[in-house]
């Protein structure tokens, strides 16, 4: 087998190798592009709500289940903090309740994961670390093999000389020309 | 066969449970035996500027999208401070809020001038969708802050 059969091998195997990786890749990166203007993780849904004032200061925490009772939560609070004299924020199962005690509003915070994009984004940003980090490279190195290979399967018609090349430098033209602008 | 599939399940379970039950190390962990009270730290916080120190408290607020700061609580009532990490390096997720957790990282000092404050409420109030009058802000501050290195957070 000469080099360019073995080229094309490496090419086509590594290709069908990296292809959910790379769907991965490309999704979360859409997604996680545009983190100004949505949260790629997260869902957090905001209700507004009403109970009875309360004094500022020091809350007594016995206060606090009467207060969930009022907000028709039946389940306990884990935890319970005050950032300031007028402000009590409860946490119940995932949920953050932020109470503003003078005048008994209430912004109630209940917390979802995306199903589908939480995961991709967890190993896209590589939150696992560890042996995925090794993944992620060796997959750096599969997309960099699968590059060279790529430009170096010519044909006559199509290749470097021609269509190739012209596409071959568009590609390195355009990153260069953001550079030159934006650097 | 089957014997040997249950207890491998058995062990998987068991696993699994555990590690449910033990609190998510985030960064590097913990390194240092003993928390420092909050109290202390913020009633001479100068004197622990760019020293490591580790806070036990509730963790009350995350960063939303990136995961890249979030509050403990202190010891004291209204007593909290922020921890920053490198984006990325460290993530927390935005279900550790209200859970009993330990951060460690070194203190840092920063003068923010009253522009500055008002860019960071904005921030902070553009990430929560919620209204900010700049006018709330009256004049610049001294900010101490933890320069997070690592975290270890119960029931995650």
């Amino acid at each position: 087998m000469n080099w360019r059969k073995w080229n094309y091998a490496i090419h086509r195997d590594l290709g069908f190798l990296c292809i959910g990786l790379t769907l991965i890749y490309a999704l979360s990166g859409i997604a996680v592009n545009h983190i100004a203007d949505w949260n790629p993780n997260y869902v957090i849904e905001r209700v507004e709500a009403q109970i009875d004032p309360l004094p500022s200061g020091v809350i007594n925490p016995i206060i606090i289940p009467q207060i969930l009772q009022q907000l028709g939560e039946l389940n306990g609070h884990e935890n319970a903090f005050q950032p300031d004299p007028d402000n009590l924020w409860i946490y119940v199962e995932k949920r953050m309740i932020r109470v503003h005690l003078p005048s008994g509003s209430v912004k109630h915070e209940r917390v979802k994961r995306r199903p589908f994009w939480y995961p991709l984004n967890f190993l896209h940003l590589n939150h696992p670390k560890k042996a995925w980090t090794w993944v992620a490279d060796v997959y750096a190195g599969a997309l960099f093999l699968l590059a060279i290979s790529g430009m170096l399967m010519i044909s006559k018609k199509t290749g470097l000389k021609t269509r190739g090349l012209v596409l071959t430098l568009a590609g390195i033209a355009l990153p260069l020309l953001f550079l030159m602008v934006y650097y | 066969m089957n014997k040997a599939l249950i207890f491998l399940l058995m062990m998987t379970l068991s696993i699994l449970l555990s590690s449910q039950a033990l609190a998510k190390s985030f960064g590097a962990g913990l390194s240092l035996k003993q928390s420092t009270p909050l109290s202390t730290i913020l009633a001479n916080p100068d004197a622990y500027v760019d020293k490591k120190v580790q806070i036990d408290g509730i963790i009350i607020d995350v960063c939303e999208r990136r995961g890249c700061w979030l509050y403990i609580s202190g010891d004291k009532p209204f007593g909290k401070i922020r921890v920053k990490v490198i984006d990325g390096k460290i993530v927390f997720p935005l279900e550790a809020r209200g859970k009993q957790g330990k951060v460690e990282g070194v203190i840092e000092k920063f003068v923010l001038s009253k522009q500055q404050v008002i860019q960071r409420e904005k921030h902070y109030a553009d990430e929560r969708g919620e209204k900010f009058d700049p006018a709330t802000v009256k004049s610049g501050e001294t900010v101490y802050q933890l320069r997070g290195l690592g975290a270890e957070i119960a029931g995650l």
